[in-house]
Order: structure tokens, then C-alpha cells, then sequence
């Protein structure tokens, strides 16, 4: 498969350990609002660090920290 | 910007010590720090509105003057908080009617400082005096990273100080800091703005540059030990193995080691009893002060060990960092019945004592996955229950203790199904919109238990225990020795031909207002099975669910100490029969009836008490009552007619 460059995808569906940067967050706004709050702001780097067994909530690494993000939320954070 | 002691001054009160809060996001560390700051010399306060604790405490006497400190909630957004994150907010921004702050010590964690400084930047924009003090710095190698404090400071315009909890270094600068107020007219964080996107970008420019974060490595795993421990504790295999072998082990401890204590509180209290009868004048009152009072004391006593054990096991999981992961595994289940990852700790504390798990519910950060999870924790099998069990079971299936063991099993695992259930249908039920809120939970590194502080929070949340669930329960043992031994005096068979009787009179149990309760409870009873005896045991066993057993004894007049009761009490139940008739109480159905009533029913008091104040709700309180006592007494006559009708005596 040819990667197309700056194709946007959501977090929930990258590979593992693999830095991405945040192009925007899309979906409801009081959360993605708690989001932001977090570190999770466009231009800022993010990865999935692990899965974990039921493939739900996923380790997400933002600003030096870890953090469980549900699938669903991590699917409202878009990246390049 | 004034110093903190001026404002203090200008408060009115010149012999009032200065007020600190310790802010912060949460697992910054302010704990620890409260904990070196006051050398352990704190205690949970609560404060009127919401049951949020705040743990407050003084400096220790060798920094000179004390000052009042408070430890405030994490706080990880000022926007949607929770109620902990609401009461902070409250105070940080002056709106609290109690707690008020002359200066803020804002904690920061020193591998998380963009994050943590980001919030401090809605602390500084209060424009009251501010500390910054830097934790984790002994972290920093695990990450790859170095900070130096000066170059921060400066950037920052702010007085920063680094702390060590453990060793105590930086602990009596802080306390000079702290009294000293900001250094400078302004600093750096106070202009912040709100906006999430423009304060984060503001940060990143300070600290770069300040040039006072250095960082050598650009791995995604961050801590490599973190990294290490979770490759097996988030395992796609092994996770949940790992996970159940803890709570097996968590389980374990609870029902044996507690144990032995048990039975010597037990034996304690009883010896307590028989040795205030034997020093005074046989008479009721020393009879009351003998059963009810001490007896109502040791049935609150008696669980203390098992909380002391519970909040000890979950503090250590919590400080240790394996909390997070157990709540990360089972979100997913939880989440789809509408719980949150983290009601995990409070329905397994469930299986000890409600009172303590709906403490522990605290700890799930929104309100409304926190109700949801406090509405179903009288289903998890508290021990209390244990006793009346062992009871019904040994009288339903006499001699063969291992279907006993078994059935008790089926029990524990049908109380978990069956609370899963009433939560996924109550929830759907109740939260019309399906929209869950954000689980976004931090994962701290994994760090080496800080014994100390765990041993001291375990006894604060140990003792909340007994301040909180102990009075009611004392109280409804007393109530209810009052019911059982006095009666109406036209009652007594002793009185009938008196032509002065007394309105109330010292009675025998079977003349008792307990009796007279019990059998004007036959009609709703009868669908049940069961007679006005076991009514009374019912009634009583609201004070604690175990004391159904000592109730039975007394109504059935079993004597005799406690190894003779038991198999009295078995004697007595195999022959009861019905008023002026042959038919049996317990049959296997009636029995069966009894086991589901008390599989459902909320059958305590002090839960009814404790979940009122934690919800500051009468109305979810009752409503929850309610809820219980009409599904078991429904599902119970459910099962001794259907038992009935396919022909189960």
C-alpha cells in the first residue's frame, strides 16, 4: 500500500509506538474540550503506546504522560 | 503582589496562622508532601455541600510558626469538574465559604511539567501568593530527562523549590518560601490565558526558552521500568490472569487474615459483656448497657479488621500504581454497563462491607458513573452476610459442607452477574443519552510503596469508617434491644388480669414490640413461608445482616454459648412449625425464599446512613432502600411459590 503523505487518520486506528502529530480534534465538544485540557492540542505529537487485552481503552503518550483513552475518544483525536 | 502573612493580616486576625493550600493536578505528589510537611500530623476534614474530603494539617514545630495547610483535590480541568475537582476550583478561585486560601503551594510533578505547569497557570491568574515546588525529580533519570530549578525559577518568575518527600530535602525551604510569599511584582504564568491551545504553546516557549528541561531520549515507552512492568500487566494474555490472581489475593486477605482478629474482637466484646453483668446489680439497665450498647459496639468493632485490610491493599495498589492498570482492563465491560474502569475497586470492596466501597467510590471521577456504581453495591455479598448464609445452608443441606461451599460460590458469582445486570438495565434506564463521559485516566509510573504514608491514609480512611458507619450502627442495636425486650403492657400474659396495666413494660421476647411486629408482619410473611419468628430476625437484622442469626436464637429460645447455639439453633429450626399447626417453617423452599431475600435486600441501616451523606440525597438514599427491599421480598416470593408449584415442599 503507497502511504499518501498528510493523510489524516484517527488515533484509534494507527500503529503502535509510532509518533503522529495531532491535526485537529473532531467530535463532541465538552470532551474534546477535557481533551485539550489534557494536552491532546494540534501540532502536538501523540503515539499509541500499547493496546491492552480487549482491545479497549488504548495507551496513548502525550506530553510525557500515559494515558487509558477509549477507543471512542481516541477516534475524535485526528492525525497526519 | 502582597506577601501571604499581609493578607493574613488584612483578614482581620492577627493570631490566626497562615492557610496554604496544596494545589495540583492529580498524582502530583501532594499527599506525600503533606504528609513530610506535617509529619504525618494531618486528618481528613469534611466540609458542608459535597462529601469531599480534604485531609488539613500544620507544619511541624521545628519550621517555627505553624501554618495551617490543606490538601486540596486534583484538579485535572477547571472546565467540567467533578465534585472533588469542583470543590478545588471552589477554593482556588475564592468561592469556597470555608476553606479559605492566603497562598497556594502548586505542586507539579517534574516528568509532567508541561501539563502541570498549564494548570498552574489557572492558579496564577487568582492573583493570590504562589509557590511552585517541583516532586518526582528522582524520576527524572528514569525518563531521560534533567530540570534545573534555578533556570525555572527564573523563567517562571516565581519562587520554585524541589522537594524530595522521602528524604526530606527542600521540605524547610519550602516552609520559608511558603512564608515568604512570590519573590517577584509578576511572573510569568499569570498571563496565560484560557485557552487550552494558546497556554500549552505559551508553556512550550517558556521552558524552552528557559532551557532548564534537557531531554536525552525520544522513546515512546517514556519510563523504562513503567514500560517493562506493563508489557505483562497490560498483557494480551497474562493481563488478566495477573489481574484475578490479585484479587484473588486481595480476597483472600480479607476473609483470612482478618479472621483470627475477628474472632478476638468477637470474644473480646462478649468477655466485656459477661464481666459488666457479673460488677453490677442484675437489673435492665445493666442489661442494656451489657447487650445492647456493648454488644451494638462490638458489632461495628468486629468488621474493623477486614476494612483495616481492604483500605490498606487498596492504598498499596494505588500509591504502587497498579490501580490505574486493573481499572485500564476491565473498563471495557464496565463502560458498556455504564460503570467506569475504576468501580472495580468499590464492587470488590463491596464484597467486605458496603460502607467502605462507598467510600472507595470516590475515587471514580464522574458523578454519574459514581451513583450507578453506589446503586449497585448492596448486591456485592458483604460479609455480614456470611453468617446467615452459613446458617440457611447448613440447615437447608445438612452434613455435606462441600454443596455448602458451593452454593456459597454460585452465590458470590450470581451477586456480581446480577449486579452487572441491575446496572446495565438501571443505567440504560436512567441516562436516556448513551453518551458516556471521557475516561482519559492517567497512568503513573510505577514507584516502590511509600509505606509510611500508606499506613497513615489506610488509618484515616479506617477511622472515617468507624466515625461514620459506627454511630448508626450502635444506635440501631440499641433501638432494637429496646424493641425486643420491652413490650405494650396489655400484652402480657403476666398483666392480662392486672387492673393498673402499664403502657410499657420489661418483657420476654415472645411479648416484645419486636414479636408484635413480627406478627403483624404474618400476612406479608405467610407468601414467603415463613412465620412472625422469622420477622423478627428480619427486623433485626437491619442493624447488621449477621445479627439475624443471634435474633433467631433468641426468638426460638435456643441457650447456650456460641458452639451449642449454633447447633441448638439448627435443633430448634428443624422442628419449628406454625401456630397451631404441624407444617414446618423451614422447608427447602421457605429456606431457599430466605437465601434470595437476603441476596437482594438492603438490609442495613448505616448503608442507608452513609450513602445519604455521600450523596448528600435522602431521596437516592431511600429510593435505594426501596428498590432493594421490594426486589427481594418480590424475587423471594417468587421462588418459594414456584418452588411450590413444581412440587418443592
Amino acid at each position: 500500500m503507497i502511504k499518501v503523505a498528510n493523510e489524516e487518520l484517527s488515533l484509534s486506528e494507527v500503529s503502535q509506538s509510532e509518533w503522529h502529530e495531532i491535526s485537529r480534534l473532531d467530535g463532541p465538544q465538552k470532551e474534546c474540550r477535557r481533551l485539550l485540557d489534557l494536552g491532546f492540542t494540534p501540532g502536538e505529537r501523540v503515539a499509541v503506546a500499547r493496546s491492552t487485552p480487549l482491545g479497549d481503552p488504548l495507551v496513548v503518550v502525550v506530553r510525557g504522560a500515559q494515558l487509558a483513552l477509549r477507543k471512542r475518544e481516541a477516534s475524535w483525536i485526528r492525525v497526519q | 503582589m502582597k506577601r501571604p502573612a499581609e493578607v493574613a493580616e488584612t483578614a482581620g486576625d492577627l493570631a490566626k496562622p497562615l492557610t496554604v493550600c496544596l494545589v495540583g493536578m492529580p498524582n502530583s505528589g501532594k499527599t506525600t508532601l503533606m504528609n513530610a510537611l506535617t509529619d504525618g500530623n494531618f486528618q481528613t476534614a469534611n466540609y458542608p455541600g459535597v462529601t469531599v474530603s480534604l485531609l488539613r494539617g500544620t507544619t511541624r514545630s521545628e519550621f517555627g510558626l505553624p501554618i495551617t495547610l490543606v490538601d486540596l483535590p486534583g484538579v485535572h480541568s477547571p472546565v467540567d469538574p467533578s465534585p472533588e475537582e469542583e470543590l478545588s476550583c471552589q477554593v482556588i478561585e475564592s468561592r469556597h465559604s470555608s476553606v479559605k486560601a492566603d497562598a497556594f503551594a502548586l505542586v507539579v510533578d517534574a516528568t509532567q511539567l508541561e501539563r502541570h505547569l498549564k494548570f498552574a497557570g489557572y492558579v496564577a491568574r487568582q492573583g493570590k501568593p504562589l509557590v511552585l515546588v517541583v516532586t518526582m525529580m528522582d524520576l527524572l533519570p528514569r525518563v531521560g530527562a534533567t530540570l534545573d530549578i534555578e533556570k525555572l525559577s527564573r523563567a517562571l518568575g516565581l519562587p520554585v523549590i524541589a522537594v524530595d518527600a522521602r528524604t526530606g530535602a527542600g521540605i524547610s525551604g519550602l516552609v520559608s518560601a511558603m512564608r515568604a510569599g512570590t519573590g517577584s511584582e509578576s511572573n510569568a504564568l499569570e498571563n496565560m490565558g484560557v485557552d487550552p491551545v494558546a497556554a500549552y504553546s505559551r508553556v512550550r516557549d517558556l521552558l524552552d526558552n528557559s532551557g532548564a528541561v534537557v531531554r536525552s531520549t525520544d522513546s515512546v515507552e517514556g519510563d523504562s521500568l513503567t514500560a517493562r512492568i506493563d508489557r505483562i500487566a497490560l498483557h494480551r494474555i497474562l493481563g488478566f490472569p495477573m489481574f484475578f490472581a490479585v484479587l484473588i489475593g486481595i480476597f483472600a486477605s480479607i476473609f483470612w487474615m482478618a479472621q483470627p482478629f475477628m474472632d478476638a474482637i468477637d470474644s473480646l466484646f462478649a468477655a466485656a459483656g459477661d464481666v459488666f453483668v457479673a460488677l453490677f446489680p442484675a437489673s435492665v439497665l445493666t442489661r442494656f448497657v451489657a447487650e445492647g450498647l456493648i454488644g451494638g459496639v462490638g458489632a461495628v468493632a468486629v468488621f474493623f479488621p477486614q476494612i483495616v485490610i481492604l483500605f490498606f491493599l487498596m492504598t498499596l495498589l494505588e500509591d504502587s500504581g497498579y490501580l490505574a492498570r486493573g481499572a485500564t482492563l476491565v473498563d471495557r465491560p464496565l463502560s458498556y454497563l455504564g460503570l467506569h474502569g475504576r468501580s472495580f475497586v468499590p464492587m470488590l470492596s463491596g464484597f467486605a462491607c458496603a460502607i467502605p466501597a462507598v467510600f472507595a467510590s470516590r475515587s471514580i471521577p464522574t458523578l454519574r458513573e459514581r451513583l450507578l456504581t453506589i446503586w449497585i453495591l448492596p448486591l456485592m455479598s458483604c460479609s455480614a452476610r456470611l453468617p446467615v448464609y452459613a446458617l440457611l445452608l447448613a440447615a437447608l443441606l445438612p452434613g455435606v459442607a462441600w454443596t455448602a461451599g458451593l452454593s456459597l460460590a454460585a452465590i458470590y458469582l450470581a451477586s456480581l452477574l446480577i449486579g452487572s445486570a441491575i446496572a446495565g438495565i438501571v443505567g440504560r434506564l436512567v441516562y436516556r443519552d448513551r453518551a458516556l463521559s471521557i475516561l482519559a485516566m492517567e497512568l503513573p509510573v510505577y514507584r516502590v510503596p511509600r509505606w509510611k504514608i500508606i499506613l497513615k491514609i489506610t488509618w484515616s480512611r479506617s477511622s472515617t469508617y468507624l466515625r461514620k458507619a459506627g454511630g448508626p450502627i450502635v444506635v440501631i442495636a440499641m433501638v432494637l434491644w429496646l424493641l425486643s425486650n420491652f413490650g405494650l403492657g396489655s400484652q402480657q400474659p403476666s398483666l392480662v388480669a392486672a387492673v393498673d396495666q402499664p403502657l410499657i413494660v420489661q418483657a420476654e421476647m415472645d411479648f416484645s414490640l419486636a414479636a408484635q411486629l413480627g406478627q403483624r408482619m404474618e400476612p406479608v410473611l405467610e407468601p414467603m413461608g415463613v412465620d412472625w419468628r422469622v420477622g423478627v430476625g428480619l427486623i433485626s437484622a437491619f442493624a447488621a445482616r449477621e445479627v439475624f442469626v443471634s435474633a433467631m436464637a433468641i426468638v426460638f429460645h435456643v441457650e447456650g454459648g456460641e458452639d451449642t447455639q449454633a447447633a441448638g439453633l439448627l435443633e430448634a429450626m428443624r422442628t419449628a412449625t406454625f401456630r397451631d399447626s404441624d407444617q414446618l417453617v423451614f422447608t427447602p423452599s421457605s429456606m431457599i425464599g430466605l437465601i434470595v431475600f437476603f441476596f437482594f435486600s438492603l438490609q442495613c441501616v448505616a448503608t442507608v446512613a452513609v450513602v445519604r451523606k455521600e450523596t448528600n440525597s435522602w431521596r437516592f438514599a431511600l429510593l435505594q432502600l426501596a428498590f432493594y427491599t421490594v426486589l427481594g421480598y418480590v424475587s423471594a416470593v417468587a421462588v418459594v411459590q414456584a418452588l411450590r408449584w413444581v412440587g418443592v415442599a
